[in-house]
């Protein structure tokens, strides 16, 4: 390999077709005068623009079967030409240089084009880990080269995640890995589970309970999750009607009243909280926007008013206080009865949260833009982090994440994207830069994940993620029994 | 450093039909790899080879400047009786400069059109390291009782023209090699049947008109640019209002032109629409009727573009060197035998800037 030119913060070199390099791949370009190194990543690769190679191209087609030929070539130039013909161009990101042997992050060293050495880079060498760094590892995979990676999983605590990539490249996979991971070292999980996905975490792929069981507490609403009106907590419920089921703020205030009056004759109970709006003086258009909600509420069939069939979000919450996930199965739930759900618990975390009864939270949001308030994305990534809420994102339509979200992100977890407009808001991340992520992410293969950020010492790695012993679930429903293979990837 | 003999064969893939006559058909390619390494061998030192101006490709025909008189037309009509079509080319390139010489490269191709269907033999590409020292050794080897020693040059060429003489020479033998190897066969040659007496002897040209005649072969020799005029107006531009098909024989005797003399009847052709036509050279001993008839039957075998048979713009397609192959031979030679490569000041670039041309013009 021989270095080429630099433009910026990108680089080219020359490959020769000798030389095993692929995209993703890290290189040092070694100035041994200077003991300066330069590390850059392959992020594209080109055929090197050779003078005269469509000349030798259509000169040398031999897809015509009207001309046959022969040469005498007592020299062997011709492999020569195919040595040249072959050549490519890498175009690489310099992501980091060291001097002598100390890693620096940024790169302003520019190495002699005449002498400089390239050489591959694995990726050991690139995540040097601080002391006392044992025992918090977790391997995501492995790389192109085959070794594994292994990266430190305090990197996802107090952070920003997303999951992105299109359907049926391992999203949800992805998300597994991390809950799986994060209880294995004994982090307390929340899962908003859209399709049912996480569900069968605590077992294994022939269905038989695995490691995890006794550590998975899945929570479908109306089933095994419902609460009281006492659970919920007036500012909780407040933030139901209103957010969730747009609740006028007259009528609000009036509820707040009914609210409070129950409270204080001790019958807060649904049946009471209907019959004090049915007699409540009030506005009869307050009380009819009221009623709507109560019915609403009523019918989602989460409250109850018998406190041994109501669930504590705090006790699941306590079992899973030395690592283990509640799954909010929201799978079979309507749109606002999700909204309900996500309302709640949301609350209540914030609630645990402030008042140090929880230490911190890992949640993961699938697809949120269907039941998270407009509102509360701001919030997630500002107000509760800092109460020890830790969010990640999954979804499959990453233009329903805000751009200030992408700004924001510590960690990002790319799958395959085809259509550009897809890799446009990714590419805003802040921890890399656009030309990576758009060359990149076509290109990966199922199952295959650019990662970036924290989690990677911001080097984007591509990883190919290890295999779980978990139920699948989730899979799409067929009607066929045998799927034709799409040749994209 | 390479000293020591070089490893190289010729490949065994070569196995066109043997002569019966004394030339081998490996004789000269084995000739020439000899050649070319000798011409390698004397770098004793690495040499820095300059890339400056090598994309000049050597024209491999002669010119003539002669007035001529009365000409006669024959308009064509494609005869498509089986007739096989051989065409011959060879190119040479200047690789780079040393500092004591300068690389070249040459190549030949033939090219057959037999049944419809095409298929070539390219030979080379040589690479030659011309210096002072390395031409006493190239003029020791001229001198050899060797089957090409006939049909080599007469004089010792000087170190600047010895690209046209090694091209002239893969050149004579290939020529030589189809001749005696094909019969009843169209052969088409790139350039006329003009001779400069220092390059190439009559005798080498009669010798082969001769052998081309025994066997019943016809030499057809194209030239895609030619000085002749006849008064006053480019021999080309005579045929300019015939409808096409049609040859035009130049049936004045062109005498001798300094050191150029001519060895065939010039004709000019015009085989297709549009504003192109060549001057085509024919051996003298065939009647105009006899050549007429070929050119019948070139055109009923081949492909005619632009006035020009396929088959011949073929073989110089695969003779001709192209960016790539240029930076392929350089590579081979500095790793065969220690010459670098390094592009040297373009001084005229240096001095003018956007309007320092090469001294090629372009």
């Amino acid at each position: 390999m021989r270095l080429y030119k630099k433009e910026g913060a990108t680089v080219q070199i020359i490959s020769f077709p000798n030389e095993q390099v692929r995209k993703g791949d890290y290189l040092a370009i070694e100035d041994s005068k200077h003991g300066d190194n330069l590390i850059v990543q392959v992020i594209d690769m080109e055929y090197a623009n050779i003078p005269g190679i469509l000349e030798e191209l259509l000169r040398n087609y031999d897809g015509d079967s009207s001309i046959a030929g022969e040469d005498v070539d007592p020299f062997d130039v011709a492999a020569h030409i195919r040595y040249i013909q072959d050549a490519r161009l890498l175009i690489c990101k310099i992501r980091a240089s060291t001097h002598n042997g100390k890693l620096i992050p940024a790169g302003s060293h520019l190495p002699a084009r005449s002498y400089a050495r390239i050489r591959s880079v694995s990726v050991n060498e690139l995540l040097t880990r601080p002391d006392g760094a044992e025992g918090y590892e977790i391997r995501l995979g492995e790389t192109a080269e085959k070794t594994h990676l292994d990266v430190d999983v305090r990197a996802l605590d107090g952070a920003l995640n997303i999951i992105t990539g299109k359907k049926g490249t391992g999203k949800s996979h992805i998300a597994k890995l991390l809950v799986l991971s994060l209880i294995s070292h004994g982090a307390p999980v929340v899962i908003f589970d859209l399709n049912g996905e996480y569900i069968g975490l605590g077992q294994d792929t022939e269905g038989k309970p695995n490691e995890f069981s006794s550590k998975i507490h899945v929570l479908t609403p109306r089933q095994n999750f419902k609460v009281t009106l006492e659970q919920v907590k007036i500012h909780v419920l407040l933030n139901i009607l209103v957010n969730a089921l747009h609740l006028p703020g007259t009528s609000a205030r009036e509820f707040r009243r009914i609210w409070h009056s129950l409270e204080q004759n001790g019958t807060l109970t649904m049946g009471e909280l209907g019959e004090a709006i049915k007699n409540w003086r009030c506005n009869q258009h307050v009380r009819d926007a009221l009623f709507s909600r109560y019915y609403t509420l009523l019918n989602s069939r989460l409250f109850t008013d018998n406190p041994a069939l109501a669930t504590s979000l705090e006790n699941a919450l306590d079992r899973a206080r030395s690592g283990g996930a509640i799954v909010l199965n929201l799978r079979n739930e309507s749109t606002t009865n999700r909204h309900i759900v996500v309302e709640y618990v949301l609350g209540k975390l914030v609630e645990l949260l402030t008042t140090r009864r929880l230490r911190a939270i890992f949640l993961f949001a699938e697809e949120a833009h269907l039941y998270l308030r407009e509102t509360y994305w701001d919030d997630i990534v500002t107000r509760m982090r800092h109460f020890g809420v830790f969010t990640t994102f999954i979804t499959n339509q990453p233009d329903t994440i805000r751009e200030n979200i992408y700004r924001q992100v510590d960690n990002l977890f790319v799958l395959n994207f085809t259509n550009e407009h897809d890799i446009d808001p990714i590419s805003r991340a802040a921890r890399v830069d656009a030309h990576t992520v758009k060359s990149i992410v076509r290109d990966l293969l199922p199952h295959h994940c650019l990662v970036l950020g924290k989690v990677v010492n911001d080097f984007p790695m591509i990883v190919k993620i290890k295999s779980l012993d978990v139920q699948a679930m989730g899979q799409t429903r067929l009607f066929f029994p045998v799927r034709i293979c799409a040749l994209t990837p | 450093m390479v000293n020591a003999q070089l490893p190289i064969t010729t490949t065994p893939k070569y196995n066109f039909p043997l002569p019966q006559e004394t030339l081998h058909p490996l004789e000269l390619p084995k000739h020439f790899t000899k050649l070319s390494l000798l011409s390698l061998k004397p770098t004793q030192q690495k040499q820095r080879l300059s890339t400056k101006d090598t994309a000049t490709q050597l024209p491999t025909h002669l010119r003539l400047q002669q007035s001529i008189s009365s000409t006669e037309l024959f308009p064509l009509t494609p005869n498509p009786i089986d007739t096989t079509i051989v065409a011959i080319d060879v190119s040479s390139i200047r690789l780079g400069e040393t500092e004591t010489g300068f690389l070249l490269g040459v190549r030949g191709a033939i090219v057959w059109k037999e049944s419809k269907q095409y298929r070539y033999l390219r030979l080379g590409p040589f690479p030659f390291h011309i210096t002072q020292r390395t031409e006493d050794e190239i003029r020791r080897l001229y001198r050899q009782d060797h089957p090409i020693s006939r049909l080599q040059v007469r004089s010792i060429p000087q170190v600047y023209i010895i690209q046209s003489r090694l091209t002239t020479l893969l050149e004579r033998w290939m020529q030589s090699f189809i001749i005696r190897t094909t019969r009843n066969s169209i052969i088409l040659w790139d350039g006329s049947l003009a001779v400069d007496t220092t390059e190439t002897p009559a005798s080498t040209i009669k010798e082969l008109l001769t052998a081309a005649h025994n066997n019943g072969n016809i030499i057809l020799a194209f030239s895609k640019m030619t000085r002749l005029s006849l008064h006053g107006r480019r021999l080309t531009d005579l045929i300019f209002k015939h409808p096409p098909p049609c040859l035009l024989r130049i049936k004045e005797h062109i005498n001798h032109f300094g050191q150029i003399r001519l060895m065939g009847n010039v004709y000019v052709a015009k085989f297709t629409k549009g504003k192109l036509a060549f001057r085509m050279d024919a051996d003298k001993r065939r009647s105009s009727i006899e050549v007429v008839e070929a050119v019948q039957n070139l055109l009923g075998n081949d492909s005619i573009l632009q006035s020009y048979p396929e088959t011949l713009r073929l073989a110089h397609i695969f003779s001709t060197f192209t960016a790539t192959e240029v930076l392929a031979l350089q590579r081979c030679i500095t790793q065969k035998s220690g010459l670098r490569v390094i592009t040297t000041l373009n001084l005229r670039r240096l001095l003018f800037g956007r309007f320092g041309k090469t001294q090629k013009g372009c």
